[in-house]
C-alpha cells in the first residue's frame, strides 16, 4: 500500500487518508458569470500532472496539502495549509 | 459439431484472413476522424459506415485496438437504470447486443444470465424498489424480489452476508447477461473495416488544430490529417485530449480494478452484486469468476493495483459465498474510468465545431457499446443529437440540469 | 512401491522413516513425507496425472516448479490442487480434475480427434445463432472449468501480519543468499523469502553430476541462518510487489504483509519448453523438472533419455540423470556445438550427442499415454529438413533444456523496464525504479559463481541505498553462450506441438491468429489464449513472442511484451480476505435496549432499534402502539446516533453563517434553530438543529449517516478560511434521547433542575442543567409534533438517563419507540428525511425548502448556484399526498411511482398508515404541476394497478402546532 506523509502523524499506509480533490481558486460569486460559476462547481482539471490537493488524516480529521503526481502516483510535498511551505 | 466448423478440417491452409487490415499510410483527410480504437471509437465507426454510408472515417489509436476498458472490464451488459435517460439508453443497448453475433458473424458469447443487485438496508430496498418500478414502466424485466425467492434461486448464498450484512432483498434483472469482452472491439473492427473504414494501432493524437471555432486537423504521431469531423472515445484520457482544444469538463479520471480465480465447473448461472459489500461476482464461460467492487477512492492515471482492493474484495465474496475459502485469485488489474458528478455519460457536440464527445462513462461504458457507437455516429452523420443521448450532453452542467444516475451506482455494474 | 525411487541421495527432501498413505482415483497409493503429489505418484509408476484443458490429452510431470496445471487435484470439497507443489497427507483422496470418466477413460479424449475442426478462436466462429447459442454455452461451460466447489465447504478465517526490514530478497537461490547476506553484512535488517520449503533453489538441483555448488550454497545457507541480521521465510510465496516496497507473503495459512526499505528480486527464471509435436506426452518434462525429481524427491524421472538441448544446461542436466544411474540414448542439440565443459565430459562417458538436430515429433507408446521414442530431424535455419527415413530413437523420456525466462513478474509490477537482449536471447532488467534491484539469473547472470558475486553486490547497492555502505558499479558477467536458444521451435504439419500447455495452444493456433490479424503480443494473447490458463505464461509468454517476432518478420525485442499482473502464483481468496473487519457501533443504551427485546436495523455502521417487540402485537401493531404512546401518553427514543457537533469562538456564528442555508448570527442564546445545508451545487445535503448556547458556543445536530462525513468536510472548510472558531465532534461523547408526547414535561419535571414552565423554557429553547443528577443539554424541539425535549448527556451517563426517564415516566404511561414509529410521527408533522425524500440531486426549492433560503447573507455554500437555479421553477417538489378511500387491496410502498397520462410523473418518497389522521399518508416527489394541494394523482403499485391519492398541505397532523408549542393566547 502506498505512504502518505501527513505533515502531523508522519507515513502512514494511505488507507487512513481521504482524497479531497484538488485545491482550486473559487471565483467571486458576486461578480462572475453563471457559466464561469457552473465551471467551477463541475469542471475539473484531470489532466495527469502535478496537483495541490487536499487530503485528510481520517483518525485524526488533519486536513492538509499533498502535492501529488496523478499520472505516476508519486506524492512528492506534504504540508498543512496555510503554512509557509505552501 | 457446426458444419462451418468444416472447412478448418478440409483446408490443409487456414482459410480465414486478416480480421482487419493494417494500413500502411495515413490519408491527408477523411471525413471523419475517431480518437480511440476502442469499443466504442469502433462500433461509431462501423455504424457510421453502415447506417450514414459514411466510410472515409480513419481510427486512431495510440495502442492497440480493444486495449484499453473494452479488454479490461467485468463484461457486465445491462440496463436496469435509475433514471428514464438512462432506462431507455441501455435497453437499446441490451436490443443491439441481442443481435450483434449474428450482426457480425462473430460469437461474442453473449449470454443472457439474469442480474441480482443485493439490498443489505431499508434504503437499498428503497432505491431496488424505484429502479425496478421505472425499469417496468419502460417495459425491462426487473422486479424486487425477496429472501425466499434469494434462497430458491441463490440456495448457496450466505443471505446473512457473513453475519453482518443480512439480505433483505434483491432486484433481478432477468436480461442482464456477459459477453467476450474482447471479441466486441474486434467485431466492429471487422465489419468497419471491410465497409472501408482505416484502422491505425500505434498511432498516437500529438494535437487537434481549430479554425475559427472548427476542428480542422489532428496531429498523430505519424503526421497530420485534416477533417471536419472529430470523434473523442478515449475513456480515462479523456481530459488529455480535451486539454489540447483547451476545453474543461467534468470528468475526473479513477483507476477501477478487477481480479478473477482459476477456472472451477460452473455453479453460479447470474450476475451477482452487493452495492454494501462493494462486490460484482460472475462465472466466465471458462469458468473463472470475474470479481470486481467499486472505484479507487482518488484520482490516478494508472493501472496499478493495489493489495488492499485485493483484500477487502476477498473478504466481501466470501461474506456471501464462504465456500469459495480455498479458490484462487490468479490475477487482478485495472482500468481507468471518466467519473461524472452525475454517473452519467457525456455524449454528443462540444464548444468546437466538429467536435464531438463520447465519454465519462464512468463505469457504465462497455454495456452501452453498441448504442454508444449508433447514437454518436447519428449525431456526427446528421448535425442533430440523437433523442436517445439527448439527457447527456456536456452542456447539461452549464444548465445545473444534471442526470442523476447516481443512485444506481453505488457498486453498479 | 515400484521401482523409480532412487537410492538416498544427498540433500533429498524426502524422509523415509516417514511413509505416507493416499489414494489416487481411488487407489491406493504410497509415498513418504515431504513428497508431492506428483513425486510420489511418479515414484510409483504413475505416469498420467491428469488430462488437458481442451483435447483432454494425457499429461505427466512437466515443471514440477508450481506450473503443472493439466495436474490439477480435486480433494473432497477443495478443487484445484497443484499436484507438483502439494505435499501428500495421509488419508488424502485425491482425484484428476478435468476427466470425463477417469484419467484412462477419459470420454472427452475424442477431442484430441476433432482438433483439426477446432482451430484458433473455434469458439468465435460458430454456435452463436440466437436460438442454440444457450445450448451450446451449456455444453462450453460445462466442458471448461477445472475442479468442482462445494458448497459445504466452511468459511476459512486467516490471520495477517505485518512485518518490516530494510531489505527484502525474494528467491533464496545463489544470488539470493549472497546478497542477503552481503546487505546484512553492511547492517541492513533483511528478510529472505522463498516459495519452497527448502532453500538453495537452482542450487540445490542443478549439480551437473558434481555436489560441490551444492555444498557451496548449503553453506552459504548455513551462515544466513546463523546471521542475526536476516530473517528467513521458507515455504513463502512473495504474491505480488505494490507500491512503496509493500509485499504479501503468502504461506499455506495466512498472509504477511512486508514493507520494505528496498527490494531484491533474485527469482531466478523459469525454464521453457521446446515446440515439437507431441512435446506434451507423460515423459517428456523440462530437464529443470527431471532435476527437481532426482535431488528434491530421490525419484527417477525416466529409465531411457534423450535429452534435446539449445544450451548448456542441458549437458549439466545429462550429468545429472547419469549420476543416477539413467540411461542416455542421445544428446540432441539445436546448435551446431557447444563449447562447454559439460558436453565434454558428457561425451567422454559415451553419450551419443547430435549437433544441429531436433526433434521432429515424439512417439507415443501404443496405448498413447506415453513416449515411446522420438524421431530425430536436421535442424537448419530455423525448421527441420523433414523427410522419410529419419532417425528414430527409442526412450522412455524426454529432458527438455532450450532456454530460461526471467521469472520477473514483481519486477514489471514494480515498474522495472525490460529490455531484450540478443547477446543471452531473453529479457533482462533495463531500468530500475527506486530501491528495486536484482540479481542472478532474473538479472541475466547465469554462471554460478557469477550469480554469486552478482548477488553480493546487489546486495551492497541495496544497502548503500539505505545509507549502510558505499558501493561501486555493479559487476558485468559475459554469458560464453546465450542460455536461451533464440527459436527452439519445429513447425510440423499434423500439429500438436503445444506452446501453451495450460490453454493446449499448438504452434498454427499463433500463425493462424497473426493471418487473421492480432499481430501484436496483447492481441496474439487475447485471441489465442495464451498465457490466460492459471500458470498465466510462465512457460509459454517467452515462446510466444518468439513465436510473433518469427512470424512478423521482427526481432522478440521490437514486438514488445506483455505485462505481468499480481499474482505470482494464485492465492486462495481465504488468505486475501483474513478475517475481515467490519465494525458495527452501538449507542451506550444498547443493552436496554436488548432489555426491552429491540428489533434491530442497521443504518450505516449502527444498530438502532427498528421497534420493540410487544406480547401479541405483530411488527405493525407494536408501531402503531409506539407511536400512540407517542401522541397520548409520552415516548422515549434513543437518538444517540445523530451526529453532535460543537462550535465555539468569536468565528463560530459566521461559521454557521457560512454553511447553512438560514441564518444563526441573530439567533439568541438558549435558543434553537433549524439548519439545513447544501453542497456548492445547491443539492441538500444535511440537516439537524443549532442550539446557541452562550455567544461564542453553539451546539448543532447532523444525521446520522453524514454525521462523520460532515465533521470531516466542516474541518476542511475551517481549515480553508480560518475562521476564529474550533469544531468538536461530540458524535460519540454524548449519548441523546428523545422524550416526547403530551405528558413529557411532567416526566421531565420529576426530574430536571431546569424551570419547564413555557414562559422560562419555550418551544425552540435550549437550557443546560441536570436531569436525574446528570449534567445535560435539554433541546425543546418538535419532530415528531409533540411537546418534547431532546436531552444530551454524556455518553458515559446515557443509560442511567435512560433508565431514570422509563422510571419517572411509568406511571404516565411511558413506552420507549424505535425508528419506524418516529418515521411515522415525522411524516404526520411533514417532516422531511434528508436522503429518504431527496436524493443526491434535490435542492432546496425541490424539497420546500424555499422559507430556510436566507440569499440576503453575503454568502453560504451553495448561494451562487442556488441563485441560478432559482431562476427557474423547479421541475419538481415534495409534496404531501392522502390515499383516497376506499382505500385499494395493496397499499403502495415507498419508490412507487406517480403516473399522469401514461408518464412518470414522481415518486413516493415516504408513506404511512396515520391512525391520528385515519388515513394513509405520505410524500412524494411529483412533477411542479402536479404539487397544488387538492390536485389527483394515480399511483402505480408494484403489480401494476393504479391507486388514487390527492395531494394535501403539510403538515397532515395539528398544522396549528398547539401540541408542541405554548399557544400564543394561553
Amino acid at each position: 500500500m502506498k505512504l502518505m506523509d501527513c505533515p502531523i502523524h508522519g507515513k502512514r499506509p494511505i488507507s487512513e487518508f481521504l482524497y479531497g480533490g484538488e485545491i482550486r481558486e473559487s471565483p467571486d460569486p458576486d461578480t462572475c458569470t453563471d457559466g464561469a460559476w457552473a465551471d467551477y462547481v463541475f469542471s475539473r482539471n484531470s489532466v495527469p500532472g502535478i496537483k495541490r490537493e487536499w487530503w485528510c488524516h481520517v483518525p485524526s480529521t488533519t486536513w492538509f496539502v499533498a502535492e501529488r503526481d496523478t499520472g505516476a502516483g508519486d506524492v512528492l510535498k506534504t504540508y498543512l495549509y496555510g503554512s509557509p511551505a505552501s | 459439431m457446426p458444419w462451418r466448423l468444416l472447412r478448418y478440417a478440409m483446408n490443409p491452409a487456414h482459410p480465414d484472413g486478416r480480421m482487419f487490415s493494417r494500413p500502411e499510410k495515413l490519408r491527408n483527410r477523411y471525413d471523419v476522424v475517431i480518437i480511440g480504437g476502442g469499443g466504442h471509437g469502433l462500433a461509431a465507426a462501423y455504424y457510421l459506415a453502415r447506417e450514414h454510408g459514411i466510410r472515409n472515417v480513419c481510427v486512431l489509436e495510440k495502442g492497440y485496438i480493444g486495449g484499453g476498458n473494452t479488454g479490461r472490464n467485468t463484461t457486465i451488459i445491462r440496463s436496469n437504470y435509475i433514471t428514464p435517460e438512462g432506462v431507455r439508453f441501455y435497453d437499446e443497448s441490451v436490443r443491439l447486443w441481442q443481435d450483434l453475433s449474428e450482426d457480425f458473424d462473430l460469437n461474442l458469447f453473449y449470454a443472457t444470465r439474469g442480474h441480482y443487485t443485493l439490498a443489505h438496508s431499508d434504503s437499498a430496498m428503497r432505491t431496488m424498489r424505484l429502479r425496478a418500478e421505472i425499469n417496468k414502466h419502460y417495459g425491462i424485466a426487473s422486479e424486487v424480489v425477496d429472501r425466499e425467492i434469494l434462497r430458491r434461486e441463490l440456495p448457496m448464498m450466505d443471505l446473512s452476508g457473513g453475519g453482518h450484512a443480512p439480505v433483505l432483498g434483491a432486484l433481478y434483472h432477468a436480461p442482464g447477461a456477459i459477453a467476450r469482452h474482447d471479441a466486441v472491439a474486434w467485431g466492429y473492427a471487422r465489419g468497419a473495416d471491410r465497409r472501408g473504414v482505416e484502422i491505425h494501432q500505434q498511432t498516437e493524437v500529438l494535437g487537434l488544430a481549430v479554425r475559427s471555432g472548427k476542428i480542422h486537423a489532428v496531429q498523430t504521431s505519424r503526421g497530420t490529417i485534416e477533417t471536419d469531423s472529430v470523434l473523442c472515445a478515449v475513456a480515462g484520457a479523456t481530459p488529455r485530449i480535451l486539454a489540447m482544444l483547451g476545453l474543461t469538463s467534468p470528468v475526473c479520471v479513477h483507476p477501477l480494478q478487477a481480479m478473477v480465480s482459476e477456472p472451477v465447473k460452473p455453479w453460479l448461472d447470474p450476475i451477482v452484486v452487493s452495492g454494501s459489500l462493494h462486490v460484482y461476482v460472475s462465472q466466465s464461460a471458462r469458468g473463472e469468476l470475474v470479481l470486481g467492487a467499486s472505484l479507487d477512492p482518488y484520482e490516478l492515471h494508472s493501472t496499478r493495483s493495489t493489495l488492499d482492493f485485493a483484500e477487502g474484495l476477498s473478504a466481501h465474496i466470501l461474506d456471501l459465498f464462504p465456500f469459495l475459502s480455498q479458490i484462487r485469485i490468479v490475477r487482478q488489474w485495472a482500468g481507468m474510468a471518466d467519473m461524472t458528478p452525475d454517473f452519467s455519460p457525456i455524449m454528443g457536440k462540444t464548444p468546437i465545431g466538429g467536435f464531438y464527445l463520447d465519454a465519462g462513462w464512468g463505469t457504465w461504458g462497455f454495456k452501452a457499446t453498441p448504442v454508444a457507437g449508433k447514437t454518436m455516429a447519428h449525431t456526427i452523420a446528421t448535425g442533430r443529437e440523437h433523442p436517445l443521448a439527448a439527457g447527456f450532453s456536456l452542456e447539461r452542467f452549464r444548465n445545473f440540469a444534471l442526470t442523476g444516475e447516481k443512485g444506481a451506482a453505488a457498486v453498479g455494474h | 512401491m515400484t521401482g523409480e525411487r532412487l537410492p538416498p541421495v544427498q540433500g533429498e527432501w524426502i524422509d523415509r522413516e516417514t511413509p505416507v498413505c493416499f489414494s489416487f482415483e481411488g487407489k491406493p497409493f504410497s509415498g513418504f513425507s515431504g513428497d508431492t503429489v506428483s513425486s510420489a505418484l511418479w515414484a510409483s509408476g504413475q505416469k498420467i496425472l491428469g488430462r488437458s484443458f481442451k483435447y483432454h490429452r494425457p499429461r505427466g510431470i512437466f515443471s514440477l516448479a508450481n506450473h503443472d496445471i493439466n495436474a490439477m487435484m480435486q480433494s473432497g470439497g477443495v478443487p484445484n490442487i497443484r499436484a507438483d507443489i502439494t505435499q501428500i497427507r495421509n488419508g488424502m483422496e485425491l482425484f484428476p480434475v478435468n476427466t470425463w470418466g477417469g484419467l484412462s477413460r477419459d470420454r472427452a479424449r475424442i477431442l484430441d480427434h476433432l482438433s483439426a475442426f477446432l482451430p484458433v478462436g473455434f469458439y468465435y466462429k460458430a454456435f452463436y445463432g440466437k436460438r442454440l447459442f444457450p445450448y451450446w454455452e451449456r455444453l462450453f461451460r460445462a466442458m471448461t472449468g477445472l475442479g468442482r466447489v462445494d458448497f459445504s465447504q466452511p468459511r476459512q478465517f486467516t490471520a495477517k501480519e505485518h512485518d518490516f526490514c530494510s531489505i527484502a530478497v525474494v528467491g533464496a537461490g545463489p544470488s539470493g543468499l549472497s546478497a542477503a547476506l552481503s546487505a546484512a553484512d553492511l547492517g541492513a535488517d533483511v528478510v529472505l523469502v522463498d516459495e519452497n520449503g527448502h532453500p538453495g533453489g537452482s542450487g540445490h538441483y542443478q549439480r551437473g553430476g558434481d555436489d560441490s555448488q551444492w555444498r557451496t550454497t548449503e553453506a552459504l545457507w548455513a551462515k544466513v541462518l546463523a546471521h542475526p541480521r536476516i530473517r528467513t521465510r521458507a515455504d513463502t510465496c512473495a504474491a505480488g510487489y505494490y507500491a512503496d516496497h509493500w509485499i504479501p507473503l503468502v504461506s499455506g495459512q495466512k498472509m504477511t504483509k512486508l514493507r520494505a526499505g528496498a527490494v531484491i528480486f533474485a527469482m531466478g527464471a523459469f525454464e521453457q519448453p521446446a515446440v515439437f509435436r507431441n512435446n506434451d506426452l507423460p515423459g517428456i518434462m523440462l530437464a529443470s523438472a527431471a532435476q527437481r525429481l532426482i535431488y528434491r524427491y530421490a525419484v527417477r524421472p525416466m529409465r531411457n533419455a534423450v535429452v534435446l538441448c539449445g544450451n548448456s544446461d542441458g549437458y549439466r542436466a545429462a550429468l545429472d540423470l547419469l549420476a543416477h544411474g539413467i540411461r542416455i540414448a542421445a544428446i540432441l542439440d539445436f546448435r551446431e556445438a557447444d563449447g562447454s565443459g559439460s558436453s565434454r565430459r558428457v561425451q567422454d562417458l559415451g553419450v551419443p550427442v547430435h549437433f544441429g538436430k531436433c526433434i521432429y515429433e515424439a512417439m507415443p507408446t501404443a496405448d498413447g499415454k506415453g513416449v515411446a521414442g522420438v524421431r530425430v530431424a536436421r535442424f537448419q535455419g530455423g525448421q527441420a529438413l523433414a523427410g522419410s527415413g529419419l532417425e528414430e530413437i527409442s526412450c522412455d523420456g524426454v529432458a527438455v533444456s532450450v532456454g530460461w525466462a526471467p521469472a520477473a513478474n514483481l519486477l514489471y509490477q514494480a515498474g522495472a523496464r525490460m529490455l531484450f537482449s540478443t547477446t543471452l536471447q531473453q529479457f533482462v532488467p533495463g531500468a530500475f525504479p527506486q530501491g528495486i534491484f536484482a540479481c542472478g539469473r532474473l538479472n541475466g547472470v547465469y554462471g554460478y559463481g557469477d550469480r554469486l558475486q552478482d548477488g553480493a553486490s546487489a546486495g551492497q547497492q541495496a544497502a548503500a541505498f539505505l545509507g549502510y555502505g558505499e558501493c561501486g558499479p555493479r559487476p558485468r558477467f559475459l554469458e560464453a553462450a546465450g542460455p536461451s536458444h533464440p527459436w527452439p521451435v519445429v513447425p510440423h504439419p499434423s500439429g500438436k506441438n503445444f506452446v501453451d500447455l495450460d490453454e493446449d495452444l499448438q504452434l498454427r493456433d499463433y500463425a493462424n491468429a497473426i493471418q487473421e490479424g492480432f499481430d501484436s503480443p496483447e492481441l496474439l494473447k487475447r485471441y489465442t489464449t495464451n498465457g490466460m490458463g492459471p500458470s498465466q505464461g510462465k512457460h509459454s509468454s517467452m515462446n510466444a513472442l518468439r513465436i510473433l517476432a518469427h512470424y512478423t518478420g521482427r526481432a522478440p525485442g521490437e514486438t514488445g511484451t506483455t505485462t505481468a499482473r499480481p499474482f505470482f502464483h494464485p492465492v486462495p481468496l481465504a488468505i486475501l480476505a483474513g478475517r475481515g473487519f467490519h465494525p458495527e457501533r452501538h449507542t451506550p443504551m444498547h443493552e436496554e435496549h436488548v432489555a426491552l427485546d429491540a428489533v434491530w436495523m442497521r443504518t450505516g455502521e449502527w444498530l438502532r432499534p427498528e421497534y420493540y417487540r410487544s406480547a401479541g402485537l405483530d411488527r405493525a401493531a407494536a408501531i402503531q402502539a409506539e407511536v400512540r404512546s407517542v401522541r397520548q401518553n409520552v415516548g422515549l427514543i434513543d437518538v444517540g446516533t445523530l451526529g453532535k457537533l460543537e462550535v465555539s469562538g468569536p468565528g463560530a456564528a459566521e461559521f454557521l453563517e457560512r454553511i447553512y442555508l438560514p441564518r444563526y448570527a441573530n439567533l439568541k442564546t438558549g435558543m434553537t434553530r433549524y439548519a439545513v445545508m447544501c453542497d456548492e451545487a445547491g443539492t441538500v445535503l444535511d440537516d439537524g438543529v443549532v442550539a446557541r448556547l452562550s455567544g461564542d458556543l453553539f451546539y448543532f445536530t447532523t444525521t446520522s449517516s453524514g454525521a462523520a462525513g460532515l465533521y470531516r468536510e466542516l474541518v476542511r472548510l475551517n481549515t480553508l478560511w480560518q475562521l476564529d472558531c474550533t469544531l468538536a465532534n461530540l458524535t460519540g461523547a454524548h449519548a441523546a434521547v428523545n422524550l416526547a408526547g403530551p405528558k413529557s414535561r411532567e416526566v421531565l419535571g420529576l426530574l430536571a433542575d431546569v424551570d419547564l414552565a413555557p414562559a422560562s423554557f419555550p418551544y425552540l429553547g435550549v437550557r443546560q442543567g441536570r436531569v436525574a443528577g446528570i449534567p445535560a443539554r435539554i433541546l425543546r424541539v418538535g419532530f415528531v409534533g409533540e411537546w418534547g425535549y431532546e436531552i444530551h448527556v454524556p455518553s458515559s451517563m446515557g443509560t442511567a438517563l435512560w433508565k431514570a426517564l422509563l422510571q419517572a415516566g411509568r406511571a404516565f404511561g411511558i413506552r420507549a419507540f424505535g425508528v419506524e414509529a418516529q418515521r411515522i410521527l415525522r411524516l404526520e408533522k411533514g417532516h422531511l428525511i434528508v436522503g429518504q425524500d431527496t436524493d443526491g440531486l434535490t435542492t432546496p426549492f425541490e424539497a420546500g425548502l424555499d422559507w430556510a433560503v436566507r440569499m440576503d447573507k453575503p454568502f453560504f455554500v451553495g448561494k451562487r448556484s442556488l441563485q441560478i437555479l432559482s431562476r427557474t421553477p423547479p421541475r419538481q417538489r415534495l409534496a404531501g399526498f392522502v390515499l383516497e378511500s376506499p382505500l385499494p387491496g395493496a397499499i403502495p410502498e415507498e419508490s412507487c411511482l406517480v403516473v399522469q397520462d401514461g408518464s412518470i410523473a414522481g415518486r413516493i418518497t415516504s408513506i404511512a398508515c396515520s391512525a391520528a389522521c385515519g388515513a394513509w399518508v405520505g410524500m412524494a416527489m411529483v412533477d411542479r404541476e402536479l404539487a397544488a394541494a387538492g390536485t389527483a394523482i394515480r399511483i402505480r403499485l408494484a403489480s401494476g394497478a393504479l391507486v388514487r391519492a390527492r395531494i394535501t398541505a403539510l403538515p397532515f397532523y395539528d398544522p396549528g402546532q398547539s401540541r408542541q408549542k405554548e399557544v400564543p393566547c394561553d
